[in-house]
């Protein structure tokens, strides 16, 4: 197991310095240069040089990237300051929003995708993959701006923001991040529900399902023990891969609801050519989604021994 | 109006002649109430002595320009001490930092804690001192002699004297340095040209006559705010020293900031115990958040997308006409647009009412092809002003060689109602059978390097951009215009033109100002080089229970007098 996670390690090491220098080499193609974005179209070209000197924009580009390997974080050429404390506030602030809703949709998605395959062909069933479906449909924004006019501005019942004041309890905190936390509920849970539905209905099919009810045991017991088993496997893949668009994804929720995570901050960068803030954020969501990408892998092995058995051979 | 000729007597007497000469323009009614202030308040007349000459010629208070849709926030609640107000604005793009400094955002937070030379209100349409106590300029307006408030301190304590304006106005105007106020002082003020006097007077030799050039070391130049000698601009985020009402609480990139009253300001001291600024990055949010009670101002926003606040009375609208607007180039180089007569018939095919009511919600006003309109005094309101007319479209179209239209391509940035309005150009276009096909790109993409040959703005044959507002129109007709102007789209070139500009920038009195203006709208209608459809409005929202705002057009909000009442 443990010469398993470490080969993990290893190849996510050099996906992430890969995942750097194709940033790097795509940032270069996008267009304008920082100083033209710090200091606006209509800035002095003379202005516009001196200001690309500081910054180094104007080096050579192998030049620039060692810059950044040998400094990294690094300063932000748009804020002129240290990166690390902008990104781990951002990161921070999206982790809360994405385990916010990964608790509240996980369990849900899970729970609507098993009583659907418990129910296959029923009203039950067709109502949970429908209304699934037609959530996962809603675009963020529309969702958002429905919620905030409705729930935050017509009702009040909820705040018109994601960020709590500082210095704010936990609870508070979770209460202005329910709002922007239904949005990507609505989005995922369609996805969880019907992978887990599928899951289940397959497993349900399978011949130890049918023999662990044949040798009499009693149904709860079977669906527990050997249906979730392995119905969840495929489930926990989809969770995992929808890490990335939680962390990183946010930008429309990010706005609408005024939180800045790191999905802003991704975008900023990108816009505003700043590059070393572009690539420690990219970094971050990689090193993140590789992280939740690792531990599915050490939880299916858990869920199923075939898995160990063949990493031990 | 009842004058008193003895008390005018008084008055001017030890006045100089181009003072003398505004007061013979109010007098004889060549200039109004409203343009007498603003023009003698740039030549450094003060306030009281403007107050007092309007008093003698039987003329009351001074006018206010702004308009509000459902009572004036500068009146109606009454002043309540203690409270912190909440305020919505756009996310400052970058480090906030004085030099640099390019965005909406940005420079609301500069105004927060600084100060100008000079503050040109728009309420009041009038320049008011803020740092500088008086400022006069010699015959030809090439030198400008500042003299400088005394007793006042930065926050740190130290006070102001003329060093630290020279040290100021030498960073700002350095073309070594990354300075974004190089678009206003190249050509106008070399770092060797401000000198210290004294402690408290300031010297600006100009790089050619400037009778406007208190404007540009006033609030109008945003970049402008007065900081100690020897601050490095680039940390001054950690401090945001000043000398303003206000002083730096906390600032949080990309989130918020606040500021408390400072104890020493040399003005009258701030009403409210705090101000704490909420920062985004579009526009629905910060009008949702000001209806579901997150904030309790809208610093400053766009029409599209706002008319579910302009129609509801329960919010107070402050409206301030500004010279805010969009210009269509049309390159005078390249077919089919090296006909005038081409450029003209696209003009004439605009139904710019309706471009108002439509695009703007009625919160702005017609333009005629020229940078000069209601914001300047200057502007020649005798020029008759171009109205829709298709069928002298098609008349010139066929004079020009293009009976039966033509096609072309307009580049333009995705920014505020500019898509719309270039898919209402096209459509306009099209009833004298002109085919416009819509490139609309991203701010970035278009503007490239701004620079010719790299960028789709300058070098588009028909092309749509966004100009801020100015106090005065001296870069909207320097820029985009004359034959060396860094920005001119249009590849216009003509040596009357040049002419006509530099003698209306060194021009002081208002009579020769004016009657160089009608020259250039003359020529600009008979050439257009550009199209300039309409002037749009500076808004600003808050709840009812808000006073004392004091909000420019181009985007600072001054909350010296703000009270919130419960």
């Amino acid at each position: 197991m443990i010469t398993f996670i470490l080969k993990r390690i290893g190849l996510a090491l050099i996906t992430l310095w890969l995942l750097s220098v194709i940033v790097f080499l795509l940032g270069q193609i996008l267009p304008g240069d920082p100083g033209r974005a710090i200091l606006g179209p209509l800035a002095a070209p003379s202005a516009v040089a001196a200001l690309d000197h500081q910054l180094g924009v104007d080096r050579s580009l192998p030049g620039q990237y060692w810059h950044w390997i040998s400094s990294f974080p690094g300063t932000s050429y748009t804020y002129q300051t240290a990166i690390g404390p902008i990104l781990t506030s951002a990161l921070g602030r999206s982790l809360k929003l994405a385990v916010l809703a990964g608790i509240i949709v996980v369990p849900l998605g899970i729970l609507a995708g098993v009583i659907a395959a418990l129910n296959v062909g029923r009203p039950l069933d067709k109502i949970i993959s429908i209304g699934g479906g037609s959530t996962t449909v809603i675009p963020e924004f529309v969702s958002g701006i429905i919620l905030l006019v409705v729930v935050g501005v017509a009702l009040k019942w909820l705040p018109i923001t994601a960020t709590a004041p500082a210095g704010s309890s936990f609870l508070t905190t979770v209460k202005y991040l329910i709002m922007p936390a239904i949005p990507l509920v609505l989005v995922l849970f369609g996805y969880i529900a019907r992978m887990a539905r599928a899951g289940t209905v397959e497993a349900l099919d399978s011949d130890y399902a049918r023999t662990a009810t044949l040798k009499g045991l009693p149904r709860g017991v079977m669906i527990r023990r050997h249906v979730l088993r392995n119905s969840l496997l495929p489930t926990i893949t989809v969770v995992a891969t929808q890490t990335g668009y939680l962390i990183g994804g946010l930008v429309v929720v990010e706005t609408l609801f005024r939180y800045q995570g790191i999905g802003q901050l991704t975008y900023q960068a990108a816009t505003q050519k700043d590059f070393p803030m572009l690539e420690a954020c990219v970094l971050t969501i990689g090193v993140v989604y590789m992280a939740v990408t690792i531990a599915a892998d050490v939880l299916f092995s858990l869920l199923d021994p075939r898995i160990r058995l063949k990493a031990g051979q | 109006m009842t004058r008193s000729n003895d008390e005018l007597d008084r008055l001017r007497s030890g006045r100089s002649e181009l003072e003398n000469h505004y007061i013979d323009e109010l007098v004889t009614g060549n200039l109004s109430r409203r343009e007498f202030l603003r023009r003698g308040s740039t030549i450094g007349m003060s306030a009281p002595l403007l107050g007092a000459i309007l008093a003698a010629c039987g003329a009351s208070s001074p006018a206010t320009s702004s308009s509000s849709k459902s009572g004036s926030s500068t009146t109606s609640a009454p002043a309540t001490k203690g409270g912190m107000l909440r305020i919505a604005i756009a996310a400052p793009a970058a480090a906030v930092n004085p030099l640099s400094v390019s965005d909406a955002g940005g420079l609301c937070m500069l105004n927060q804690t600084g100060e100008f030379l000079i503050f040109d209100s728009n309420l009041k349409l009038a320049l008011e001192p803020m740092l500088a106590l008086s400022w006069s300029p010699n015959k030809d307006a090439s030198v400008w002699t500042f003299k400088l408030r005394p007793g006042v301190t930065f926050h740190n304590g130290q006070a102001m004297t003329s060093a630290d304006v020279v040290y100021t106005f030498q960073q700002l105007a350095d073309p070594k340095n990354a300075s974004n106020a190089l678009s206003t002082f190249t050509g106008v003020l070399l770092p060797s040209g401000v000198k210290a006097l004294d402690p408290m007077t300031v010297e600006f030799t100009l790089e050619a006559p400037n009778g406007n050039f208190p404007y540009l070391v006033s609030s109008d130049n945003y970049n402008a705010i007065i900081v100690p000698k020897g601050t490095d601009f680039s940390k001054w985020q950690s401090t945001f020293i000043g000398t303003g009402a206000f002083k730096l609480g906390s600032y949080t990139q990309n989130v918020g900031a606040t500021f408390v009253p400072n104890p020493s300001y040399w003005g009258t001291k701030p009403l409210l115990s705090m101000t704490s600024f909420k920062f985004y990055t579009s526009q629905p949010p910060m009008i949702l958040a000001l209806e579901g009670g997150d904030v309790d101002v809208v610093g400053q926003f766009v029409p599209a997308g706002a008319s579910g606040l302009l129609n509801n009375s329960s919010y107070k609208i402050i409206k301030l006409q500004s010279a805010n607007h969009r210009e269509l180039s049309m390159r005078n180089d390249q077919a089919p647009f090296t006909d005038p007569r081409v450029r003209q018939a696209v003009a004439y095919t605009l139904n710019r009412p309706a471009m108002v009511a439509g695009l703007l919600s009625g919160d702005g006003s017609v333009a005629n092809d020229t940078p000069f309109g209601p914001r300047f005094p200057s502007t020649d309101t005798s020029v008759p002003q171009r109205v829709q007319n298709i069928s002298l479209a098609k008349q010139l179209l066929s004079a020009a060689g293009h009976p039966n239209g033509f096609s072309v391509k307009l580049d333009t940035e995705q920014f505020e109602e500019i898509p719309q309005l270039a898919t209402v150009i096209a459509q306009d276009a099209k009833a004298a059978g002109i085919n416009i096909a819509l490139n609309v790109e991203s701010q970035s993409l278009y503007y490239g390097k701004s620079t010719f040959g790299n960028s789709d703005w300058l070098d588009g044959t028909m092309s749509l951009v966004d100009y801020g507002d100015r106090g005065v129109p001296n870069v909207f007709l320097e820029a985009p215009l004359t034959s060396g102007g860094p920005w001119n789209a249009a590849r216009f070139h003509n040596k009357t033109y040049d002419s006509l500009v530099k003698q209306y920038v060194a021009a002081v009195d208002l009579a020769t100002q004016r009657k160089i203006a009608g020259q250039i709208e003359r020529l600009l209608l008979q050439e257009t080089p550009i199209i300039i459809p309409y002037w749009i409005d500076g808004l600003t929202a808050s709840t009812p229970n808000v006073s004392g705002l004091n909000p420019t057009s181009i985007a600072q909000l001054y909350l010296n007098g703000a009270s919130k009442s419960a």
